[in-house]
């Protein structure tokens, strides 16, 4: 080093260490104007109201106009204990949607979970009844191995398959558990309530979805190690062949964490089923793995791929759109509601990043693509937090040919503004 | 282990493991010249436990914990939780549940930590996730400013020097300056630096480091206050090592004892904890 600089270095260094004396000797200045924390605690408990407000602006594919929608959504979720070994779960919402979507009603009331649970004194068995949303399985985009998703989601006011989890409904079930020391072990009885066909009243509870056949259930979960812990299914259902299921996941470094799913079992093609005529069942596979990595400012980052056997392969792609609109929404409105992969193989890219700019400014965005007709789906969200205010802009665009799956969409890009008020 | 540079800033100069060493060396050096008031060289390992156990209570515990956060002296987030801790017998370290009580959007959340085993269960979505030690999960609150932790499960000590220090409540207090390097997997740092008083092992600062040797953190313990039976720090002044307007308070409060199974600390009990 030439010696010019040292006087300079020396300066900053004492600089830097001045200002950081001094940053010091603000930081220890400073002082919470918050309540006392055991009046938050307090006021926390007691059912969770939150308001949601969305206003929409969807950009039909080529040739075709654009569209305008609101919607309003009334969400209540409350877990509590009624004294120490029973407590309840009631979980409901109320959609308004403007325009109504096809075959639906504009308003929609949806019960997600209401049910009673008891458990032992020292936590390790409890038997829960009632409508429980019972979810299995760590991966993002599809999840195999999440056996009672099907005919779950009615209520879908966003891409992002996270978030819509949060509208899923549960299963009417008699279930019970037992734990141990890193393990445990359930055996959940979902009983066939209806036989009629799809219920599509304002206050539907849905029970052609969620409980349309007698399903036992029984899942046992066990930890390896520290970093790695795995369940496994076994699902009886009326009607069908067993499915087996194996779900894992695991610690890889500090830095990153796998997950994987498999599941296997007899079913029908969804071609066959879209197109309505014979649906002979074979054995499928279906499995996701996926990686997250998380960087230190905050940013993380999944990559998945997913495989699901039954899904449709190039050839069935044509075979379905040359048969018209029709059979390509029925596939459409079943794959959505069972949170099915259409395609035989997927794959996405789902990134977060806290604290952009601003603290309170989040940025959620995804790529997910058909990897049989290349079409592609792309999704992005800038949400900032008020203490019990959300403001939110969401972007949704589809691209890909008029015969891919999400070239097919009925508007090739939505923008979005929902506001949630936290109550 | 080989030597990685760290990014430099103007007020960071590049630093490695072998130069971190080097000034450890020279560090130590000087506390062997320094003019000691005790005739014997303290145990930095007791030292360290000592310190840990008025930090943490021995017996498993509950606590509320508040986290302020404020950007340039402006307060701009707050974070409550009401926490378990307890060790488990494996390996003596605490396992922790965390479940979130405020801002409102995530009330319910729950974190669990058992060694590596971190998870996180979301009501609104059924799930339960595991994350990585390096993943945010709301806001800028780290994971490892509300779990409880033993440093003396997970680093080993040295004492580096005898030195003055100013505290959190901007006194002088004589202090010994511990080295401490991970020494489990577990350990969420590279290394931290600990201030702890030099007659009744009270914490009082430290400088936490990545394996990089980048200052990750500053910490200030202070407000002393009598909590099941022992005086520890209340309040921890947390100050971003790469941004020192970035300041979080740590407050803690509500102590009680609260012994719950250990085979609560695992994923499938997080949907049924509420930890009242």
């Amino acid at each position: 080093m030439t010696p010019p600089f040292k006087p300079a270095l020396i300066v900053l260094a004492l600089a830097c260490g001045l200002a950081h004396a001094a940053d010091e000797e603000d930081a220890l200045d400073l002082k919470s104007a918050e309540p006392a924390p055991a009046a938050a605690a307090k006021a926390a408990s007691g059912p969770r109201l939150t308001l949601e407000l969305a206003a929409l602006h969807a950009r039909g594919q080529a040739g075709q106009g654009s569209d305008s929608g609101h919607r309003a959504a009334v969400d209540l979720r409350w877990t509590g204990k009624l004294n120490e070994q029973w407590r309840f779960g009631l979980s409901n919402r109320l959609d308004d949607i403007h325009p109504v979507l096809p075959g639906q009603r504009s308003t929609r009331h949806h019960l997600r979970e209401a049910f009673l649970g008891w458990q032992s004194a020292s936590g390790l068995q409890s038997v829960d009844v009632g409508r429980i949303n019972q979810r299995h399985g760590p991966a993002y985009s599809y999840n195999p191995t999440d056996v009672f998703r099907r005919g779950a989601t009615r209520s879908v006011v966003t891409a992002d398959p996270i978030a819509l989890r949060e509208n899923r409904t549960g299963t009417f079930m008699l279930r019970a558990s037992q734990l141990w020391d890193g393990g445990g072990a359930s055996l959940a009885w979902a009983p066939q309530l209806t036989r009629s066909g799809r219920e599509n009243s304002t206050f539907s509870l849905d029970l052609d979805g969620t409980n349309a056949t007698d399903r036992v259930v029984l899942t046992v979960n066990t930890k390896a190690s520290d970093r790695w812990s795995g369940e496994a299914l076994w699902v009886v259902e009326e009607g069908r062949g067993p499915r087996l299921g194996l779900n894992l996941t695991g610690l890889v470094t500090d830095s990153a964490v796998v997950h994987a799913e498999w599941s296997m079992a007899r079913s029908p093609r969804l071609i066959d089923t879209a197109l309505g005529g014979a649906a002979p069942s074979a054995r499928h596979h279906q499995a996701t793995v996926g990686l997250t990595y998380s960087l230190p400012g905050g940013l993380s980052v999944t990559a998945e791929a997913a495989y699901n056997g039954a899904g449709l392969n190039r050839a069935d792609w044509q075979q379905l759109f040359a048969q018209g609109p029709a059979p390509v929404g029925a596939l459409f409105a079943a794959t959505q509601a069972d949170q099915e992969m259409a395609a035989r193989r997927a794959w996405m890219l789902y990134a977060t990043q806290k604290g952009v700019l601003w603290k309170q400014l989040d940025v959620t965005a995804f790529v997910r693509q058909n990897a049989v007709d290349r079409s592609h789906l792309a999704w992005a969200e800038l949400r900032y937090h008020w203490p019990r205010f959300d403001l939110a802009l969401q972007w949704q665009r589809g691209s890909g040919k008029a015969d891919t799956e999400y070239g097919a969409l009925p508007y090739r890009q939505v923008v979005q503004v929902v506001g949630f008020v936290y109550f | 282990m080989p030597d990685r540079p760290v990014h430099p800033t103007p007020c960071h100069p590049r630093w490695t493991r072998r130069q971190a060493g080097h000034a450890l060396l020279v560090l130590t050096a000087g506390a062997a010249a320094w003019p000691a008031t005790t005739l014997a060289a303290p145990d930095a390992q007791a030292l360290l436990a000592r310190s840990d156990a008025i930090r943490n209570p021995s017996q498993p515990f509950k606590v509320t914990v508040t986290l302020t956060e404020f950007e340039k002296g402006v307060q701009v987030n707050t974070t409550t939780l009401l926490s378990l801790a307890r060790t488990l017998e494996a390996g003596g370290q605490f396992a922790s549940l965390v479940r979130f009580v405020q801002p409102v959007r995530d009330a319910g959340k729950v974190m669990l930590k058992n060694g590596s085993d971190l998870w996180f269960y979301d009501p609104g979505t059924k799930s339960a996730v595991r994350i990585a030690p390096q993943q945010r999960l709301m806001g800028q609150a780290a994971n490892g400013d509300v779990v409880t932790v033993n440093f003396a499960r997970d680093y080993q000590a040295t004492v580096a020097a005898e030195e003055a220090v100013r505290d959190g409540e901007k006194q002088t207090r004589q202090s010994y300056k511990l080295m401490l390097t991970a020494a489990s997997s577990d350990a969420t740092y590279g290394a931290i630096e600990l201030w702890v008083d030099a007659e009744s092992s009270a914490p009082i600062k430290a400088r936490f480091f990545a394996e990089s040797g980048r200052l990750l953190k500053t910490a200030f313990y202070r407000k002393f206050q009598p909590q099941l039976g022992v005086d520890r720090p209340t309040e921890t002044v947390i100050i971003d090592g790469l941004d020192p307007k970035a300041v979080t308070l740590v407050r803690l409060s509500d102590y009680g004892l609260r012994n719950v199974p250990t085979s609560w600390f695992q994923r499938d009990y997080l949907p049924r904890f509420s930890a009242e």
